[in-house]
């Protein structure tokens, strides 16, 4: 019994789900649906079916796709730590930290998929090569980082399932598992080089004085490490509660949070001092025409400094910092789903300002380019819809059919895993003990 | 330190073993815990770390040679050592904004009304005089599209052409967003059932109409340069190897010619009249130069 104790539940699988759980798997499954729909309509009739034009040329797609790059960023953080910082004990949340990784980057590649003109020639970055594109380079390390995820999941997914019954499959996870200092490495290094080349995407483009920036790939990657561990803690803490077990040590939970805590909190720091140099103090026409512009046509302002600033950054980085908010799980969700929500917003914020503020070629002095305005429509809502459904749902199965928790304890069995410096029952609501025990014996 | 203590209560064992004892369990323990990197972690990290420089610097420059240096070039003309470089000169103080050379565009390149490759737009001097401004794509010497170009769709010619390769474009519109002048344009739907309003008025199609998903843009008539060349006509002098916005302006307010023959009609207006380009701060050396509206210089 104590050995099973050691090596945690087993994933529960389906049978004996709750009827939330299948009400829960109907609604994925009508946004896979509504998706697949509005996927097939903008295959067959092509981008003319969104709100886009030539003058604002991304938009929801773009925001979809840059923010599942950015939550699949905890996968690189947390195997970085176990595999090549020597950090062992996280490897209790690691797994799942590689699977979101894998669902973001996965979702991202659909969104890139729907959203290029010519989707049958998505092999062409492969083909032909410019090795000058920042856009090349992160459609090859996107590629090659998938790789690195789904070698990292060869091991767990053996483990998972019959196939632990072959010796062969199992000396290959073995294997696999004895390389993972490598993956990890590979996998690290390509992670910082895209992560950081989205946010220069935007920071190299000289014409447009909003986006034009070096400290746009820096932001983008801190940004990405703070919310791509927000995504792995938010669902493994909704997750566990759902499941009514504590799918990772409180004490792990604590000190991931508080790294996602100094993430943000670096991120804030660049941040402040970025819209310092480029808003602030600078005067360029570009900019103070555009930061009229965008005050005048959007909520730039307000979502800005409420969204991303307050309630994105400063109040997570709070939540996560302080000793007594870190140790309620609550507010670590809290905290996580907001740091998440600033990023989204961040990522729709810095793809539309560049856009909507126009280009002004003209040595005139009348504004005749007009401002450039968006909403998407409702099919670029659909296709949304459907890849946010298809990162629910595997996230879902997987919980459901792989150890991604190898530490994954009953809620109310706080012996075996738990470490000792515990001085007190936190706020977390004591499970009603049957419940818990149920899913147990299942 | 750590072997010291070792050592110590080795030798030690026989005499006195319980003093040494109580201490070691708790710093070894926290350290093992919390610190993120040991000692020999740290300096195999710096060595692998230098490691890769040595061999980044030492493989820097072939790796340069062979990617074929930065696009564009240095020389702001980004056609290296050619003899050629194809420009146009507009003549703002001719211009009376008929928009001839926009409808002949579209006839003779088949675009559609809402994604010409030339347009007109109506601005104003600091004095008050409207001016006509058009705007085909500028050929940048530092082109933007053409480094940010992931598939290397659209590439430079050695005679200063940015051309498109419509078998390649993957559609993700970066050029787009990256171009500084809005000279590009992108096929949102399948080409219409209609027929091309300004033809067979206007001229008469001499490219193929782009698919549905890529992008597409101005080629100062490529065909008919690369044609007028072939059968040893002079583009800019020959109406049949210049471009077709050029050949229709009534007002011969655009020129047309190789801006490195000090002979021909482009290069010596630019050496002899003040000219403009547009954005010339971001440094792209556009290969189209505007003689300037009254009033403006």
């Amino acid at each position: 019994m104590t050995e099973h104790a050691a090596t945690g539940l087993k994933p529960p699988g389906v049978r004996g789900a709750s009827w939330r759980f299948w009400l829960w798997v109907a609604l994925l499954s009508a946004g896979l649906g509504i998706g697949l729909i509005s996927i097939l309509m903008v295959l067959l009739n092509g981008l003319g079916v969104t709100n886009l034009t030539d003058h604002l040329p991304w938009g929801l797609w773009i925001t979809v796709d840059l923010s599942f790059i950015a939550l699949g960023a905890g996968g690189f953080t947390l195997s970085a730590m176990v595999y090549i910082f020597g950090l062992k004990r996280y490897e209790a949340i690691a797994r799942a930290a590689i699977w979101v990784g894998l669902i973001g980057y996965t979702s991202a590649m659909l969104a890139l998929f729907v959203d290029i003109g010519r989707p049958d020639r998505f092999y062409h970055p492969m083909l032909y090569w410019n090795v000058h594109s920042v856009l090349w380079e992160i459609t090859i390390c996107v590629m090659l980082y998938s790789t690195v995820l789904i070698i990292e999941l060869v091991p767990v997914v053996i483990e998972s399932t019959r196939l632990n019954n072959s010796p062969f499959f199992v000396k290959l996870g073995h294997n696999l598992h004895r390389l993972m200092p490598v993956v990890a490495f590979v996998g690290l290094g390509l992670s910082l080089l895209h992560q950081s080349s989205l946010g220069a995407t935007y920071g190299i483009l000289t014409a447009r004085p909003f986006w034009y920036s070096p400290s746009a790939p820096v932001l983008f990657i801190l940004s990405a490490i703070a919310a791509g561990i927000s995504a792995v803690l938010a669902t493994t803490i909704v997750s566990g509660r759902l499941m009514r077990r504590q799918l990772v040590p409180k004490d792990i939970i604590a000190s991931v949070a508080r790294f996602a805590g100094f993430a943000v909190l670096a991120y804030l720091y660049l941040k402040i001092w970025s819209w310092a140099a480029t808003n602030y103090y600078s005067h360029t026409p570009g900019q103070v025409s555009g930061q009229e512009i965008l005050n005048q046509f959007t909520p730039y302002s307000y979502t800005f400094w409420l969204g991303e600033v307050v309630f994105g950054a400063l109040v997570p980085a709070f939540l996560l910092l302080w000793n007594r908010t870190r140790r309620n799980p609550y507010a670590v969700v809290l905290a996580a789903l907001m740091i998440i929500a600033g990023l989204v917003i961040n990522r729709w914020n810095m793809t539309l300002s560049g856009f909507v503020i126009p280009l002004d070629w003209s040595p005139g002095v009348l504004d005749v380019f007009p401002v450039n305005t968006y909403f998407p429509s409702l099919v670029e809502w659909g296709v949304a819809l459907g890849i946010v459904c298809y990162a629910g749902m595997v996230y879902t199965l997987g919980v459901r059919f792989l150890t991604l928790y190898p530490n994954a304890q009953p809620m109310d069995a706080p012996a075996a895993a738990e470490a000792p410096p515990e001085p007190e029952p936190d706020a977390g609501p004591p499970a009603p003990a049957d419940q818990a025990t149920v899913t147990t014996a299942v | 330190m750590d072997e010291q203590q070792n050592t110590t209560p080795a030798q030690a064992a026989e005499t006195t073993p319980p003093p040494p004892a109580p201490q070691p369990p708790k710093k070894p323990d926290l350290k093992a815990n919390t610190s993120i990197l040991s000692r020999r972690e740290f300096i195999t990290l710096l060595i692998g770390a230098g490691a890769t420089l040595v061999a980044a610097a030492t493989l820097a420059e072939p790796l340069a040679t062979m990617l074929g240096g930065l696009p564009g070039g240095a020389d702001g003309h980004g056609s290296g050592n050619s003899a050629v470089q194809w420009a146009m000169v507009i003549d703002l103080s001719k211009c009376v904004g008929c928009k001839y050379c926009v409808y002949a565009c579209q006839a003779t390149n088949d675009t559609r009304t809402t994604g010409r490759w030339n347009i007109m737009i109506t601005d104003q001097t600091a004095q008050g005089n409207t001016f006509y401004l058009t705007r085909p794509c500028l050929q940048c010497g530092n082109a933007p599209c053409v480094s940010v170009c992931p598939v290397g769709a659209t590439y430079k010619r050695a005679d200063g052409l940015v051309m498109m390769d419509y078998d390649k474009c993957i559609g993700c519109r970066y050029c787009q967003t990256a171009c500084p002048y809005g000279a590009r344009v992108f096929n949102w739907t399948d080409r219409e059932a209609l027929p091309n309003p300004m033809v067979p008025e206007w001229g008469t199609p001499e490219v193929p109409p782009r698919p549905r998903g890529v992008v597409e843009k101005c080629t100062f008539c490529v065909q008919r340069i690369d044609q007028g060349l072939a059968n040893g006509l002079t583009p800019g002098v020959d109406p049949a190897a210049t471009p077709a916005c050029v050949n229709i302006c009534p007002v011969t307010a655009r020129f047309f010619g190789n801006i490195k023959n000090p002979n021909s009609t482009v290069a010596r207006i630019v050496s002899t009249r003040p000219t403009l380009r547009l954005r010339e701060d971001l440094g792209t050396e556009p290969n189209v130069y505007y003689i300037p509206p009254e009033g403006m210089i």
